[in-house]
């Protein structure tokens, strides 16, 4: 678990993109602070359902409140935020 | 019943204009899959994303014709293994993530009504919809399922009927265990001479519009009939029955479009039929344009209309059939025919 926030962000980005198969999307076109839901990514519920499982897959981390979920998952700072908190791989 | 439109997704370019102008597409690797076209002309990327190849392969053979037939009022479509592929990947993550989160993406893919959903979603058509999944007959009986929808109907209505079948890493292993494949290495050009056991898998995307009315039809769908384990002697009376019952004679057929797949043990179905049927018609086949998979008659109808129009089709030349007899097997179990009448051009200048 030895990674910088920087780093994590951009392994995050990578997992998104595989997860939930963003064509022609490339790392760089993710922004930090741009909102997931409703921003030029164009997801939608499935892909928060998909987030949750990637959550859940590649850092241990289960959502199971949908309170929680939606302020977690917002944008990129803030769901690396709550990995650096509650990753437990 | 009556065709107005086709489509299809398959081996062969098809998706433009090289397969009827008499382009052969090669496939040496023992597996021949289709060739799909570029889908984010048709369908929006954040769809297209979510769809697995069996899905993205029907809306992209799908869609074109709902959009350019907008009267079309519900979706048939014929799929032995729907999205096999994402099924399996499902049933897999249930055991190895212990029934816990599971990607709803997957699931959305694996069940085999997801193409005709997605058409109707994305065509937004509200009417009946129905997904056949009756292994090699799927397809057979979509479209006695769109006969029976549009004779029961007093109004002019037309419909979307189909098949699709991908190629997934399970169904080919699962296939080639059951000896289904050839073991040694062969060209799809070379299949139907081939005398060695199994044949070599296919797959692909067809898509017919079907009407109750004549007017701008291209063919009909005169008839089709069905058996499953059939005995050896059973077919050739069978068929006999079948003209005569639309009062037609072997005599009759322009053309027969047989399944044969290069397989030794079962082409001799076709072979018998000819010989016993049609002694003065030749064999013409589909199977190395395709390959062989469980709705490949659909591939077949295709191709039958595609010859109606007097297209250039590869190894086809000269032919211009008005009656064409599709007869497809698979395994020597479910056996299907299908009885197609080219309708003259004229019709669409009679109303």
């Amino acid at each position: 678990m030895d990674i910088s926030r920087d780093d994590l962000k951009i392994e995050f980005k990578q997992h998104l993109i595989t997860y939930l198969n963003l064509l022609d999307v490339k790392v760089d076109d993710i922004k930090d602070d741009e909102s997931l839901f409703g921003g030029d990514l164009g997801l939608d519920s499935i892909d928060s359902v998909e987030m949750i499982v990637l959550l859940d897959r590649e850092y241990g981390i289960k959502i199971k409140n949908p309170t929680e979920g939606r302020q977690v998952l917002v944008d990129v700072n803030t769901i690396v935020d709550y990995i650096i908190a509650n990753r437990t791989k | 019943m009556y065709i107005k439109a086709i489509s299809a997704i398959s081996p062969q370019l098809t998706y433009g204009d090289e397969y009827v102008q008499g382009d052969f597409q090669i496939h040496t690797k023992g597996i021949i899959n289709a060739i799909e076209p570029n889908y984010l002309a048709i369908i929006p990327a954040s769809l297209l994303r979510r769809m697995g190849k069996a899905v993205r392969m029907g809306i992209g053979a799908g869609l074109p014709l709902i959009k350019n037939y907008p009267a079309i009022d519900g979706v048939i479509i014929g799929t032995a293994n729907g999205g096999l592929e994402d099924c399996i990947r499902f049933l897999n993550q249930i055991v190895d993530y212990e029934e816990g989160v599971l990607t709803p993406t997957n699931f959305v893919n694996s069940t085999p009504n997801a193409v005709a959903g997605q058409l109707a979603l994305m065509g937004e058509k509200m009417g009946y919809n129905s997904t056949h999944t009756n292994g090699s007959l799927a397809f057979d009986n979509a479209l006695l399922d769109a006969k029976l929808v549009l004779e029961s109907s007093d109004k002019p209505m037309e419909l979307l009927v189909g098949a699709v079948e991908e190629i997934s890493d399970y169904n080919y292993n699962i296939d080639t265990l059951n000896k289904h494949y050839k073991t040694e290495s062969i060209s799809n050009e070379d299949l139907i001479s081939s005398t060695t056991d199994g044949s070599l898998c296919g797959e692909g995307a067809t898509m017919f519009v079907v009407s109750n009315e004549k007017e701008g039809a291209i063919a009909e769908v005169v008839d089709q009939f069905q058996i499953c384990f059939p005995e050896n002697d059973e077919i050739a009376p069978l068929i006999v029955d079948f003209l005569s019952k639309n009062k037609l004679t072997p005599q009759a057929i322009d053309l027969l479009l047989f399944g044969n797949a290069g397989d030794g043990r079962t082409d001799f179905w076709y072979n018998n039929l000819q010989k016993e049927v049609f002694p003065n018609l030749a064999i013409h086949t589909f199977k190395q344009f395709c390959g062989d998979y469980r709705t490949a008659s659909a591939f077949a109808c295709y191709q039958a209309i595609q010859l109606m129009q007097k297209h250039s089709i590869h190894g086809f030349e000269g032919q211009q059939p008005t009656t064409i007899l599709v007869y497809n097997q698979f395994s020597g179990e479910r056996h299907g025919f299908i009885l197609l009448r080219k309708l003259p051009l004229a019709m669409k200048m009679e109303h």
